[in-house]
């Protein structure tokens, strides 16, 4: 898709005040499938307790390097990745890494709901099990501080039993996040969260984000640039397999220093 | 899905032309509708029928003794037919069914419990394992396998391994298996390789390619994106098939475990093969020979012929009967199973 030739892109900090640990640091981040190069000499530091939307046109790698975080790209068949990531000084790429540790520390919440076939309250509990995180006598109290914690409690406390499929698309999304939440990740990668959820579900989403944010650091995949100016304190704009661009969400919407990216925030494409 | 759009064309506002029509009640395709949808039910009742009423004079001698005891006895041709309960037999003629019962369902347990795993782990790696090249050569062995007729399965059966099981495989085991509970069955005289064990076996082979190839399109069916969920909440491989891919299509599964069983219940040919037809004793161990009800009707129908009086003929029909009944057992409680996972969270399969 592009030469591999890297291009200079300057390193950026999410440093929201008051918070100072590094948690995830990315360098010279090269990512592709079998002979194509998808992203590369990507560079970023992540503090923690940040919100960092990643935007760009369709097709720039926002996906690719998402997944890149938490190597659910291992799979896929031809996939390389070069550079670094590290997350709390622990090298992600390397092989030793423990894939299932990885991914209980880096959640993961989908553009679409997927909640697993088990009741509501096996679906908040099912990362838990697998780590074996906690006692079953604790089970229920787990269930109900992150039903809570995603405002879905008082909707579903007399129907824990149930089938979450009858619960509506944006409750759903909501027990996906309990469910990530349960397993008390350092990093939530959101690949577009909220795209197929309604504007009250997505307010909430949202104002959930804000609320976890001191704990948890979010990088969230978005097509809205309403929302990346609403919720992140960073932006990142890829652009055709680059950081092109990023900084503070005002300064990359207020003051773009590319032109890819000031053509892309004032809304003329992708 | 259905109720939504009865409803959707219930609504008033519906613009004309989606309304059913309801103006031409006899129309062609309601007619043709209404005949195809009836005629499977029209057929069963008249199978039915027709074997209630071959089989009722021999449920009439029989009793209720046919499905307690293991006689086989045409009686005796030579001396004069008898009366009992208003229906003409031959003399000393007892009929009871019990094993042949035992048989069926045994030889078809056996069966599942050898196909329902090699099925399900053959779906799993075909489905998820595999790349498509591979995986579209393997389902065309699959739906070749699936029509291999049943004769063959019987003569590779009683020809090749039955003996070879019966020779190299079945005195080890029987040898190293504890003397403990179920287990024991697998102890004592292993035979000459026609029997329970091997009908089993041959059984399998021949359902394994209904359930792996219905299981297998079911596993495609299993939205990528749920088994991705489970995956980046760090569960294993094992765990993301156990607790996300089975249980999503576990409806379908025992519907196509069903559809196994039921073909294993009546299967006749190959079992009348390999099954050492024994008839009138139960099966002492998993090596014994044994008889099924379709193997029974097939294998003894000619001399059935013979019976002046056709009660023999109207036994068989009555065994036939019974093997209806214990299939659709086998249905109803497959239903009952699917409604109790249902239950728990599928999002799919409530009316399977
Ligand atoms: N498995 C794969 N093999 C080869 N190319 C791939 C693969 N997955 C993604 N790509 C390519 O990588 C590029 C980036 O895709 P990616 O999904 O990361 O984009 P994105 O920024 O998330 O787009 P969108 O906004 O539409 O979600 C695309 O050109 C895509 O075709
Ligand atoms: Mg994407």
């Amino acid at each position: 898709m592009q030469d591999l030739a890297p291009r200079p892109v300057e390193e950026f900090s999410a440093n929201p005040p008051g918070s100072s640990r590094t948690v995830i640091k990315v360098s010279d981040l090269t990512v592709g499938f079998g002979r194509t190069t998808i992203i590369s000499g990507v560079n970023l530091t992540l503090m923690q307790g940040s919100i960092v939307a990643l935007i760009g046109p369709t097709g720039s790698g926002k996906t690719t390097f998402l997944r890149s975080l938490n190597r659910m790209n291992d799979k896929v068949r031809g996939y390389f990745a070069g550079g670094g990531i590290l997350l709390d000084d622990q090298e992600v790429l390397s092989d030793h890494v423990d894939l299932l540790e990885l991914r209980r520390r880096v959640g993961m919440l989908f553009q679409r709901p997927n909640p697993f076939p088990m009741s509501i309250r096996d679906n908040v509990l099912a990362g838990v099990k697998a780590h074996g995180l906690a006692k079953k006598s604790e089970h229920d109290r787990i269930v109900r501080e992150n039903l809570e914690r995603v405002g879905l409690w008082n909707a579903v406390s007399g129907r824990l039993h149930d089938s979450p499929f009858r619960l509506s698309g944006g409750q759903q999304q909501l027990l996906c996040l309990a469910r990530s939440l349960a397993v008390q990740p350092e990093v939530l990668l959101l690949d577009e969260p909220t795209s197929a959820l309604d504007p009250i579900s997505v307010e909430a989403v949202e104002k959930l984000l804000a609320d976890l944010a001191e704990e948890i650091t979010f990088i969230v995949v978005t097509h809205s640039l309403a929302q990346a100016r609403r919720i992140s304190d960073h932006t990142m704009f890829f652009f055709d397999g680059h950081l092109k661009e990023s900084g503070p969400t005002a300064q990359i919407f207020e003051d773009p220093q590319q032109p890819e990216t000031q053509y892309y925030v004032s809304g003329r494409m992708g | 899905m259905a109720s939504d759009l009865a409803r959707k064309t219930e609504e008033p506002q519906a613009p004309r032309i989606f309304r059913p029509t309801t103006k031409s009640p006899l129309g062609p395709v309601k007619i043709a509708s209404a005949v195809s949808s009836v005629a499977p039910l029209l057929a069963l009742l008249a199978i039915l029928g027709i074997l209630v009423h071959q089989a009722l004079p021999a449920v009439k001698y029989n009793g209720i003794g046919f499905f307690v005891h293991n006689v086989w006895h045409p009686g005796n041709f030579y001396l004069q037919p008898v009366t009992t309960n208003g229906v003409l037999h031959p003399a000393q003629a007892d009929y009871g069914a019990w094993a042949i019962i035992v048989g069926t369902v045994l030889s078809s347990l056996i069966a599942l419990v050898i196909a329902l795993p090699a099925s399900l782990g053959a779906a799993l790696v075909v489905s998820k394992l595999l790349g498509p090249r591979v995986r579209n050569t393997l389902g065309i062995f699959l739906e070749l396998l699936a029509g291999i007729p049943s004769v063959v399965f019987g003569l590779w059966g009683t020809l090749t391994i039955g003996p070879l099981l019966s020779r190299d495989i079945y005195p080890i085991v029987a040898k190293h298996m504890p003397d403990v509970i179920i287990l024991r069955w697998f102890r004592g005289s292993t035979g000459a390789g026609e029997g329970l064990l091997t009908s089993g076996i041959i059984l399998a082979a021949m359902i394994i390619p209904i359930i792996a190839s219905t299981s297998r399109d079911l596993f495609a069916q299993v939205p990528k994106l749920t088994e991705e969920g489970a995956e980046a909440l760090g569960m294993t491989r094992m765990e993301v098939t156990t607790k996300v891919t089975l249980p999503w299509v576990s409806a379908g599964i025992i519907g196509a475990t069903v559809l196994g069983l039921a073909r294993a219940l009546g299967e006749t040919m190959a079992v009348a093969m390999v099954s050492g037809s024994v008839l009138g004793t139960l099966p002492t161990n998993i090596y014994s020979t044994f008889n099924t009800i379709a193997a029974t009707i097939v294998t003894t129908l000619d001399s059935a012929l013979i019976d002046g009086t056709g009660l023999a003929v109207r036994t068989l029909a009555e065994a036939a009967l019974v093997l209806m009944l214990v299939t659709l057992l086998a249905n109803v409680g497959a239903r009952l199973l699917v409604r109790k996972v249902s239950t728990t969270a599928l999002p799919v399969g409530r009316g399977v």
